[in-house]
C-alpha cells in the first residue's frame, strides 16, 4: 500500500481503463518556484554542499558539490548506487535540497521547479526514457525547442551537422532508432533549446563500446562549443580521459575530486574504482 | 476517539436513521415501519453486493463493472430453480433447446481447441470459419423451432421452459454458481489475455447478459417478466386471513394488515442478516486465511509474488470467481424478495456503478467497510428523493405561484438522486479517499 | 437474380445506416481515446459529456425555433451546435479544475482517475436529467431526406429505393471534416505536436518546457467539441435520450480499444468495425438475398443472424476476437 492514498490502486493492472505507458514519475522538489537572488563569482553551474533526499525520505546525499564551468568537461563517476544520479537529480531540482544550494550563472536558482530551470538554460538528458518514441527525429527536436518562439531551424541545422545520421532519419518515428542512434536524438533534442549548461545521465548506458566511442567523440565536439557538459558516466575510464574535471562519489559524499588526468593517476582511485 | 468507536458509531447512524424511517414522519422519514424494513432489506442485499465487489476490488485489484450481470443470473437462478416444471415444455422443446445449447457450447470449445492447436495460417482460418459457420447453422437449426414450440405453450402465464420446482431458498446458492460459471468463463478469457481487460469484459458482458434474459423468452419470458415467484415466506393475505395472527396481532394493538407486511418483511430481514453475517464472518476469515494473506501480498506486490512462483492470474481468476458468486447470491435474494423476475429493470447506474459507491465511500480493502457503505449509500439512494423535494420546496418558496421554473424545479427534484451520488462519491474521494473504515 | 436491386438494398439498410453509425461512434471513441492516451484514463462520463453538450444544443435550437430562426434545408441544430461546443467545453474545463485536477497534483494513480470518472458520470447524468428530464427529445427540422425512396425509384426505375436521411448526409460530412482537421491539429500543429508528446513521455515533455496543464485543458476542449458533435450527431440521425447516451459507452469504448486504445486512426477504424458489425449481423438478410441469389436459392427465413436486441453482444463478440488475436487492438495503441 502507498503511503499516498490517492496512489494507491490496489494492484489494478486493466488496460482497457489505465494507461501506464509514459506516465510522469519525475517528483520536483518544488511544483512552484520559488525566488532566485543574485549571487557574486563561483563557477558557472554548481551544487554547493547539498544535502537531501527524495521527498520526505531520508537524506541520499551528504555535503555534496558539484561543478561545471564554462567549456568544461565535468564527470561524476563512482560505484552503484553512490548517488550519482541522484546528485545530478539535485542540481535539476528533482530532489528536496535540504541545506546547501545551486546556482547557475552568478543566481540562486535552489528553489526553481525544473521545468523553470530549463528555462534558465538548463539542458537534461534523461538516462531512460529520453526521446519521444512515437514521434519521428525531426518532431523529437521540435519539442526540444518548445519553449524557444524564435526561429530555431539553424539550430535543428546545427544538431543534424552534428548527427548527420539523423538528418537522414528525420522523418522516422524516433523510437524505431538504434540505440546509438536514440542516444543523439536525446542529446540533440536538450540541445534544441540552445542551453547554457548540458547535463547527461550516463548516455553511453547500454550501447556498443564503438558506439560509445563515438557518443565520447560527440560529447567532446559539443563541449568545444564552449557548453559546459555535466555527466554521470559508469564507464569511469573513458569518461575521465574526457574531463576537465572529475567527481567521484562515494555514498552521497565527495571521495575525489580533481582534474579527470589526477583522478587517472591517483593510485587509490586507480585501485578502488578504476579496476587497477 | 478510538478508530472502533468511530466506526461503530458509523454503523449506529445508519441503525438511528433506519430506525428514525419507521418512527417518525418529521422531515423527509415517512414513519411508516414498512418503508423502514424495505430500506433495511435492500440495503442488507447491497451490503452483501458491496461485500463481493469488496473483495475483488479491495483484494485484488480488479475492476469490475459487471455487477449488474451477476446480479441478473442470481435472478434467473430463482426462476430456474424455483418455479414449477412445465412437463409440456420440456416433451415439446426444452430437449431440444438443450441440445442446441450443448451444440453452440462444443462448437465454441472446438473453436478454441482448433485456434489451440493449429497453427496460425489460412488452414487454420478456413477450418476455424467452417467449424464456426457450420456450428452456428446447425444450432440455429435445433434451437429455432424447439424455442417457438415452448414459446407457443401458454404463452400468457408460461410460455418458457420453467423450472425445477425445487425451494426457493435453494435458489441462492444456485444463484451463486450460476454467477460463479459466468465469471469463471469471463475471467478466463479477460485475465488470460496479455493484459488485462477485465473491465470492458465486464462491462460488455453484463449487457449482453440482460439482453438475452430481455430477449430469451423461452428462459426468463423476457420483458414479459416472471411474476409471483415462490416465497420462503406466508403471503401477507394468508397471514391477515389467519385468525391466530389477526388475534396476535391486536394483542399487540396493530392491524392486521400492517401486522401481516410487516411481519413478512422483518421475516426477509433476518433471512438476510443471517446470509450477510455469514459471508461477513467468510470474507473476514478468507482474508486471515495464508490465501487471504498472498492475496494482499500479490496485490502489494505482483512482481515479487510473481517471482515466488505464485500463479498471479489463477489467483486472481479465483477471486474474481469468487466475488462474482456473492453477487449471484445477492441477486437471488433480491429477486426472493421482490417475488418477481423483471429483466427490464436491471440498469447499470443502479446495478453496476452503485455498488461501485457504496464500495468506494465504504472503504475500499475492508468488508466492514463495504458493509456500511452498502447500508448507507443504500438509504441515501432512497432518501435523496425527498430530501430533494424538501429542498426544492425550500428553494422555490419565494418564487410565484405556477412560474414555469418552479414548475420544473420541483418535478425535476426526483432526479437529484445521481447528482447526490455522484457528489458522495467525490467528496470521499477526495476527502477520505480510503473510505469511511479504511484498510487497516 | 438481381444484382442491381440487391445492391441497392443494401445500400439502403445497411451501408448507409451503417456509415452514419459508424462516424457517430468514430467520433465519441476519438474522444475516449484522447483521455486515454493523454490523461491516461477511460473516461467513463464521455457518453454524459455527450449528452450534456447535445442537450445544450438542443436547449439552443429550441430557441432559435422559437424565434423563428432557420438553417434553410439543413437543421437548426447545426447553427446551434458552437454553442452546445461551448457549454460542454464550459462544463469539462469547470470539471476539471475543481474535480481532476487534484488528483493530478496528488499524483494519482490512473484507476483513481477512472472512480473520479464514475462520480463524475453520476452527476453529469443527474444534471442533463435534472436540466431536460429523462424522456426522448426530437430536435431535427429541415428537410429529412435527400434522396427520399420513391423518388429514387422514379429516376431509376428499380424496385428497391434508396434513401439517404439529411442527416445521415450530414453526419458523415461533418465526421470526416472534424476529422480531417484533428489530425492536421495533432500532426502539424505546435499545440498539437506538444499534446502527442505528453502522451508519448510525461517526464520528457515537462524537460522540454511542455505545460501539462496547457495539454490537459486543450485536449479536454478537444474532448468536449467532440463528444458534443458526435452527440448531437447522433440526437439527429436518431434521437435524444440522456440513458441511451450513457449505454453508448460501450460500444465507443468497444471502438477504442478494438482500434488500440491511445490511437485516433484506431478510434475511427474501431468505430466503422464496430458499427458495420453491429449493422450486418443483425440485418434480415432476406431482401438482399432474395435478390442477390438465384431464385431457387432464394431464402424462407429473415436471414437474420442475430436480433438487434444483441447488437451490444456483437460489439463485445468483435472485441474480445480482436483482442485475442492483437492485444493492443488493430492500429498499435496507446500512441497519440
Amino acid at each position: 500500500m502507498s503511503d499516498n492514498p490517492y496512489q494507491d490502486d490496489h494492484g489494478n493492472k486493466d488496460a482497457s481503463i489505465t494507461n501506464t505507458k509514459g506516465i510522469g514519475t519525475m517528483q520536483p522538489a518544488h511544483l512552484k518556484s520559488g525566488p532566485t537572488h543574485k549571487v557574486e563569482g563561483g563557477p558557472f553551474l554548481i551544487g554547493d554542499t547539498m544535502t537531501g533526499g527524495y521527498g520526505k525520505g531520508p537524506d541520499i546525499l551528504h555535503d555534496c558539490t558539484i561543478a561545471v564551468d564554462k567549456g568544461e568537461i565535468a564527470v561524476i563517476v563512482g560505484p552503484n548506487g553512490a548517488g550519482k544520479s541522484t546528485a545530478m537529480k539535485a542540481v535539476f531540482g528533482m530532489l528536496n535540497v535540504r541545506s546547501g544550494a545551486v546556482r547557475l550563472d552568478g543566481e540562486d536558482i535552489t528553489q526553481l521547479t525544473p521545468q523553470d530551470r530549463v528555462i534558465k538554460g538548463m539542458g537534461f538528458v534523461p538516462q531512460t526514457s529520453n526521446i519521444f518514441t512515437s514521434m519521428t527525429v525531426e518532431e523529437n527536436l521540435e519539442m526540444g525547442a518548445f519553449i524557444r518562439t524564435d526561429d530555431f531551424r539553424d539550430t535543428m541545422e546545427q544538431v543534424y551537422d552534428l548527427f548527420p545520421i539523423l538528418r537522414d532519419k528525420r522523418n522516422q518515428p524516433a523510437g524505431e532508432l538504434s540505440g546509438g542512434q536514440r542516444q543523439q536524438v536525446a542529446v540533440g533534442r536538450a540541445l534544441m533549446t540552445k542551453p547554457k549548461v548540458l547535463m547527461l545521465d550516463e548516455p553511453t548506458a547500454g550501447v556498443s563500446p564503438i558506439v560509445m566511442d563515438e557518443l565520447f567523440d560527440r560529447i567532446i565536439e559539443v563541449a568545444r562549443t564552449g557548453l559546459p557538459i555535466l555527466m554521470v558516466e559508469q564507464n569511469a575510464k573513458q569518461a575521465l580521459e574526457i574531463a576537465d574535471k572529475g567527481y567521484v562519489l562515494v555514498q552521497g559524499r565527495n571521495a575525489y575530486t580533481g582534474t579527470g588526468k589526477e583522478l587517472l593517476a591517483d593510485p587509490e582511485v586507480r585501485k578502488s574504482f578504476l579496476g587497477g | 476517539m478510538t478508530e472502533t468507536m468511530k466506526h461503530t458509531l458509523l454503523f449506529a447512524f445508519v441503525g438511528v436513521m433506519i430506525l428514525l424511517e419507521g418512527m417518525t414522519d418529521f422531515l423527509f422519514f415517512s414513519g411508516s415501519w414498512n418503508s423502514a424494513l424495505v430500506i433495511l432489506n435492500m440495503g442488507l442485499i447491497s451490503a452483501i453486493m458491496a461485500i463481493g465487489v469488496n473483495i475483488q476490488w479491495g483484494f485484488a485489484g480488479l475492476f469490475n463493472v459487471g455487477i449488474m450481470g451477476f446480479t441478473a443470473l442470481g435472478g434467473l437462478a430463482v426462476v430456474l430453480v424455483s418455479t414449477p416444471v412445465i412437463p409440456a415444455a420440456w416433451s415439446s422443446g426444452g430437449v431440444s433447446i438443450v441440445m442446441a445449447l450443448v451444440m453452440g457450447a462444443l462448437t465454441v470449445v472446438s473453436a478454441v481447441m482448433i485456434t489451440k492447436f493449429l497453427p496460425a495460417g489460412k488452414l487454420r482460418m478456413l477450418v476455424l470459419s467452417a467449424v464456426m459457420i457450420v456450428g452456428f447453422i446447425v444450432y440455429r437449426a435445433i434451437f429455432d423451432p424447439a424455442v417457438g414450440s415452448v414459446e407457443a405453450i401458454n404463452p400468457a402465464l408460461q410460455g418458457n421452459i420453467g423450472g425445477l420446482g425445487l425451494p426457493v431458498l435453494l435458489a441462492w446458492p444456485a444463484g451463486g454458481l450460476l454467477a460463479a460459471g459466468a465469471a469463471w468463463l469471463i475471467g478466463k478469457t479477460a485475465l488470460g489475455l496479455r493484459s488485462d481487460y477485465l473491465a470492458i469484459a465486464t462491462l460488455g458482458i453484463a449487457e449482453i447478459i440482460i439482453a438475452v434474459l430481455k430477449n430469451e423468452d423461452w428462459l426468463s419470458r423476457g420483458v414479459k417478466n416472471v411474476v409471483g415467484l415462490p416465497r420462503p415466506l406466508p403471503y401477507e393475505v394468508d397471514l391477515q386471513a389467519d385468525p391466530s395472527f389477526v388475534e396476535r396481532a391486536a394483542s399487540w394493538g396493530i392491524d392486521p394488515v400492517t401486522a401481516s407486511t410487516v411481519y413478512v418483511k422483518a421475516g426477509y430481514a433476518l433471512m438476510f442478516t443471517v446470509v450477510l453475517l455469514a459471508l461477513l464472518w467468510m470474507a473476514q476469515m478468507a482474508l486471515k486465511s495464508p490465501w487471504g494473506r498472498m492475496m494482499r501480498a500479490i496485490r502489494d506486490n505482483e512482481v515479487a509474488a510473481e517471482a515466488m512462483g505464485k500463479d498471479v492470474t489463477r489467483r486472481h481468476l479465483q477471486i474474481f470467481v469468487l466475488g462474482s458468486a456473492i453477487c449471484g447470491i445477492a441477486g437471488a435474494m433480491m429477486t426472493t424478495l421482490d417475488s418477481q423476475m423483471t429483466p427490464g429493470t436491471y440498469n447499470p447506474l443502479r446495478f453496476t456503478f452503485l455498488i461501485w459507491v457504496m464500495v468506494i465511500v465504504g472503504g475500499s480493502g475492508n468488508n466492514f467497510g463495504a458493509v456500511l457503505g452498502g447500508m448507507l449509500i443504500w438509504f441515501f439512494w432512497i432518501k435523496v428523493e425527498p430530501m430533494g423535494i424538501l429542498l426544492m420546496e425550500l428553494v422555490t418558496a419565494g418564487m410565484a405561484e405556477g412560474s414555469a421554473l418552479k414548475a420544473h424545479l420541483l418535478e425535476s427534484a426526483s432526479h437529484m438522486r445521481l447528482f447526490t451520488m455522484g457528489l458522495i462519491l467525490l467528496l470521499v474521494l477526495r476527502f477520505s479517499p480510503r473510505g469511511l473504515i479504511p484498510e487497516k | 437474380m438481381d444484382l442491381l436491386n440487391a445492391l441497392v438494398a443494401l445500400t439502403n439498410f445497411v451501408l448507409v445506416p451503417g456509415l452514419a453509425y459508424g462516424s457517430q461512434l468514430a467520433l465519441g471513441a476519438l474522444g475516449v481515446t484522447l483521455i486515454y492516451g493523454i490523461l491516461r484514463f477511460s473516461n467513463f462520463a464521455h457518453g454524459d459529456t455527450m449528452a450534456f453538450g447535445a442537450m445544450v444544443t438542443i436547449l439552443i435550437t429550441w430557441a432559435f425555433q422559437a424565434a423563428g430562426i432557420g438553417f434553410g434545408p439543413l437543421p437548426t441544430a447545426l447553427l446551434a451546435l458552437p454553442f452546445g461546443i461551448l457549454g460542454a467545453i464550459a462544463l469539462v474545463l469547470l470539471t476539471d479544475r475543481t474535480v481532476y485536477r487534484f488528483y493530478r497534483e496528488q499524483k494519482a494513480k490512473p484507476v483513481i482517475f477512472v472512480m473520479v470518472s464514475l462520480g463524475v458520470m453520476f452527476m453529469m447524468n443527474g444534471i442533463v436529467r435534472f436540466i431536460i428530464g429523462p424522456g426522448d427529445q426530437r430536435f431535427a427540422d429541415g428537410e429529412r431526406f435527400i434522396i427520399k425512396a420513391r423518388t429514387f425509384k422514379q429516376m431509376t426505375g428499380l424496385n428497391e429505393g434508396l434513401a439517404i436521411k439529411t442527416t445521415q448526409g450530414i453526419t458523415v460530412i461533418t465526421a470526416t471534416i472534424v476529422v480531417a482537421v484533428l489530425f492536421w491539429f495533432l500532426n502539424k500543429t505546435r499545440t498539437g505536436k506538444s499534446m502527442r508528446a505528453y502522451s508519448d513521455n510525461e517526464d520528457l515533455a515537462l524537460l522540454s518546457g511542455i505545460n501539462p496543464e496547457r495539454v490537459v485543458m486543450y485536449t479536454w476542449m478537444i474532448v468536449a467539441a467532440l463528444a458534443t458533435i458526435a452527440g448531437v450527431l447522433y440526437g439527429l440521425d436518431k434521437s435524444f435520450k440522456p440513458f441511451t447516451y450513457f449505454q453508448l459507452l460501450l460500444p465507443i469504448f468497444a471502438s477504442a480499444i478494438v482500434g488500440g486504445l491511445g490511437n485516433p486512426i484506431g478510434a475511427i477504424a474501431g468505430g466503422f468495425i464496430i458499427a458495420f458489425s453491429e449493422v450486418t449481423i443483425t440485418y434480415a438478410w432476406k431482401k438482399v438475398l432474395t435478390y442477390g441469389l438465384p431464385d431457387s436459392l432464394a431464402p424462407d427465413g429473415l436471414v437474420q443472424l442475430l436480433s438487434t436486441d444483441y447488437k451490444f453482444a456483437v460489439s463485445f463478440a468483435i472485441l474480445i476476437v480482436v483482442l485475442l488475436f492483437k492485444p493492443t487492438g488493430l492500429f498499435k495503441g496507446k500512441a497519440v
